[in-house]
């Protein structure tokens, strides 16, 4: 298991390095998704559940769905893949430079174990995750009227910002 | 530096420097702030669950409302930009006439 979420971590370094390689939009989107998914895996290995559940529902489910349909905005006649010369030449620059700090920083590796969350509460019912996230209803109301107030304001900036005719996604015919 | 520690720093940096060296399409921008994005909310939820606190679990849910707020906000941008440019290409907002 604990090699597994090994693996997993290094596959959050390689999405991203498919995301920052400035390929066409339609990939640099698939391997934001890649990175999401590897990421929930992630969560999940080290021992809080609800937040992969949640990073998956609301950041896969939500917003990459919204970013997938908006590439169509960004269309180009001949997108560039990763096998693309210039891409290519990133992926090889990142992937220098991520082997060159992980050399640099093998020596420190000394604790390599991984103490998941739950790893002292064989007695308890709820995970830790699951126990700690209510708290935003109880001691943490403050900040869910602060957060449900920033998403309305955002709701009317993005409002303001696509208002009339010669700015919004509708056409006049 | 653990390798958790050194995975998502990695990931982040990967995101700052995507967002500061490729500005060919807007969209690819915004991509690489939601890495960033993805990035901290890795860390946020590491941190916690390394220190067995779960007073900070509900930090990373915050910070994920947040970059919903930022993703709108940028996609709402790209849009108004499409629609008054024909593309979203940062060339063409230096242009003069388009």
């Amino acid at each position: 298991m604990i090699y597994f979420v090994f693996v997993v971590l290094m596959g959050l370094v390689v999405g991203l390095m498919a995301v920052a390689s400035n390929p066409a939009p339609y990939f640099a989107a698939l391997g934001l998704v890649f990175s999401a998914v590897v990421g929930c895996g992630f969560l999940v290995g080290y021992g809080g559940s609800f937040l992969s559940l949640v990073l998956f529902l609301i950041y896969l489910g939500g917003m990459l769905v919204v970013f997938a349909y908006s590439a169509a905005l960004a269309a180009e006649p001949y997108p560039e893949s990763w096998g693309s010369w210039s891409v290519f030449l990133y992926i090889l620059v990142y992937l220098f430079g991520f082997l060159l700090v992980g050399y640099y920083c093998y020596g420190w590796w000394y604790d390599f174990y991984w103490m998941s969350l739950d790893v002292f509460g064989e007695m308890s019912v709820l995970s830790g995750d699951v126990s700690g996230v209510p708290m935003v209803y109880s001691s943490g109301g403050f900040l869910l009227l602060v957060t449900g107030w920033v998403l309305l304001l955002a709701l009317f900036v993005v409002l303001e910002i696509t208002r009339g005719l010669s700015r919004g996604a509708l056409r006049a015919v | 530096m653990t390798p958790v520690q050194l995975s998502f720093n990695t990931a982040f940096t990967l995101g700052l420097m995507g967002v500061t060296f490729h500005r060919a399409h807007l969209l690819s921008a915004l991509l690489c702030l939601e890495g960033m994005m993805l990035s901290l909310y890795m860390g946020l939820s590491l941190w916690p669950m390394q220190l067995e606190s779960t007073t900070y679990m509900t930090t990373p849910l915050l910070l994920l409302a947040f970059s919903a707020c930022e993703a709108g906000a940028g996609l709402a941008l790209m849009v108004a930009t499409s629609r008054t440019h024909g593309t979203d290409h940062l060339q063409n907002l230096n242009l003069l006439q388009c």
